[in-house]
């Protein structure tokens, strides 16, 4: 099966700061895949050497079994992007910036309507895009990638800008279009809640470097299972685990336990409740603690944490 | 390349650029109409349009095409539009030539816009005071001939103000560019090194020496039209960062 995005070691240099440091990334077709990273981590750089505007210092990227380098007009017919900077014309309305792209792109005034009416722009379509919120642009250029259809969606932060329910109407939009349309969407957020609650697939960039790749589900699944016990005294039920060999940590919601390789969950609930309540323990709770993004991308990207929920 | 051009033009609606290409020669028109008002004796159509083409290729040009592909290039500048026009399934040198040709056309269009404001601004003043009214039988295909020559002259002009606002995303650059060109232009207007000077090739078509017409005539035509090529490949060659 063809990837829909296939990098192999792509890198780029600026002087003598390696941006991006041979990142191969395998984006699946009709996959939300989410490209995680801080600030500066090398997302945009990614996404523009995917998208031909930069020249990769070293590596290829190919999309849809296209080479972007050699083939850079066939590639761009594939792909729709929003990126960071809009690039609208502010003294235009939304509509007539539209159909500049349409009109570039060989499209009709038919195509600009559907997709303002997909984005839900038509009402403020006339209106000059000068006078726009940061939220308005972003669907308006949400839009503008959508014009023709293109089976690969490019999406640099999309929901900057967006109110909460702006932010939630664009989530499940992302992930109903692979279903609806069969298109592929590279998804770049630092916002680990968007890409958790949005994405199938997922790739975490850190320094430059794609340091963890992989389905979602799959990579939740591969994280140790661990249990999460509320008790009336901490101190105590910490040295009584302890003892016991396990390592318990301390968080917000109570003592996450850690399970031994093999160890059922049910089980080992069963056998430290057991042994808190002989101890004298109370236990208000215990039971799974559901694994995170955030577990898996504290994992693989250092202590440094992400936003977990949009600003 | 049509359609590229097409967009070129409608990006035009409503921007600065548009109202530079009505108030530069307007401004001429203003300033041809008052003098006319206070002049006490009659003169010729050709020496009152050659005044006003004389104003506007010794000094508005040269500042007009210095506004004009600055507001032009700011349009896709500032709003960061690059990245998104250089990802589109379009060739990159179509969108740096159809630039080049919308500009070139637009300073044409002035140049034309001048002729005819002037010949206003003429009219008017003369039927406000019929004393002043333009002798002699007014030659339009002399005066676009020569407005044609203006325009040519001026290619190379243009091919570097347009490279010096596309190449660089401020406006400084350009905008210090076209004032040091047009002000050495208009110090050392009689100096004989000036025929070779970009922004005094315009004025040049206004010489009696057929020399100066003639050189001037070439190397901005000439050389505009190559400069213009070069510097198209070159925006579409680079990266925009």
């Amino acid at each position: 099966m063809i990837a829909a995005i296939k990098t192999e070691g792509l890198s780029r240099r600026f002087g003598a700061r390696l941006a991006v440091d041979g990142v191969s990334m395998t984006v699946p077709e009709r996959a939300v895949y989410g490209f995680l990273g801080r600030n500066g981590a090398g997302k945009t750089t990614t996404m523009k050497m995917v998208l031909g505007l930069l020249k990769p210092t070293a590596g290829r990227m190919r999309v849809l079994g296209l080479d972007v380098a050699r083939q850079r007009m066939a590639a761009a017919r594939k792909i729709g992007a929003l990126l960071e900077a809009h690039g609208f014309y502010g003294n235009l309305t939304g509509r007539e910036n539209l159909a500049l792209t349409a009109t570039l792109l060989g499209l009709g005034a038919t195509e600009v309507e559907r997709v303002l009416e997909v984005v839900e722009m038509r009402a403020d379509a006339g209106r000059k895009v000068g006078g726009y919120s940061l939220g308005m642009r972003q669907r308006l250029g949400l839009a503008r990638a959508m014009l023709g259809a293109p089976p690969v969606l490019l999406l640099d932060e999309p929901t900057n800008g967006l109110d909460p329910d702006g932010i939630a109407d664009m989530r499940r939009f992302l992930k109903s279009l692979p279903e609806r349309t069969g298109a592929t969407v590279l998804l770049s957020s630092h916002l680990l809640g968007e890409i958790e609650q949005t994405a199938t697939h997922v790739g975490v960039v850190n320094d430059g470097r794609l340091v963890l790749e992989g389905e979602l589900a799959r990579l939740k699944a591969d994280l140790a299972p661990e249990l999460i016990v509320r008790t009336g005294d901490d101190t105590r039920a910490v040295s009584l685990l302890l003892a016991q060999g396990r390592s318990p940590v301390a968080a917000e919601t109570g003592l996450t336990v850690a399970l031994r390789p093999g160890e059922d969950a049910d089980q080992a609930a069963a056998a430290i409740t057991r042994l808190l309540v002989e101890s004298g323990a109370s236990v208000f709770a215990i039971g799974p603690r559901e694994q995170s993004l955030e577990d898996i991308y504290r994992r693989v990207a250092g202590s440094r944490s992400l936003q977990t929920e949009a600003a | 390349m049509i359609a590229v051009l097409s967009v070129e033009l409608r990006k035009l609606n409503r921007s600065l650029a548009a109202v530079l290409v009505l108030a530069a020669p307007s401004l001429i028109g203003f300033f041809t109409f008052f003098v006319l008002l206070r002049n006490k004796h009659p003169s010729s159509w050709e020496n009152l349009l050659q005044a006003s083409t004389g104003i506007w290729a010794f000094f508005m040009l040269p500042m007009s095409v210095t506004a004009l592909t600055a507001l032009v290039a700011q349009m896709e500048h500032a709003p960061r539009a690059w990245d998104h026009l250089r990802a589109l399934p379009v060739a990159r040198w179509k969108l740096y030539a159809a630039k080049a040709i919308c500009v070139v056309a637009l300073v044409a269009v002035m140049t034309l816009l001048n002729q005819l404001i002037a010949w206003a601004a003429i009219s008017g003043a003369a039927a406000l005071k019929p004393a002043v009214a333009p002798t002699g039988a007014l030659d339009v295909s002399q005066a676009l001939l020569l407005n044609g020559k203006i325009v040519a002259a001026a290619l190379l002009m243009i091919a570097i103000q347009l490279w010096a606002a596309l190449r660089f995303s401020s406006f400084v650059p350009a905008l210090a560019l076209g004032i040091g060109g047009t002000f050495f232009s208009v110090v050392a207007t009689s100096a004989k090194q000036g025929v070779f000077f970009p922004w005094q090739m315009p004025m040049n078509m206004l010489a009696r020496d057929a020399w100066r017409v003639e050189t001037a005539l070439a190397l901005g035509g000439g050389l505009g039209l190559l400069a213009l090529i070069v510097a198209v490949l070159h925006l579409a060659r680079r990266e925009v960062l």
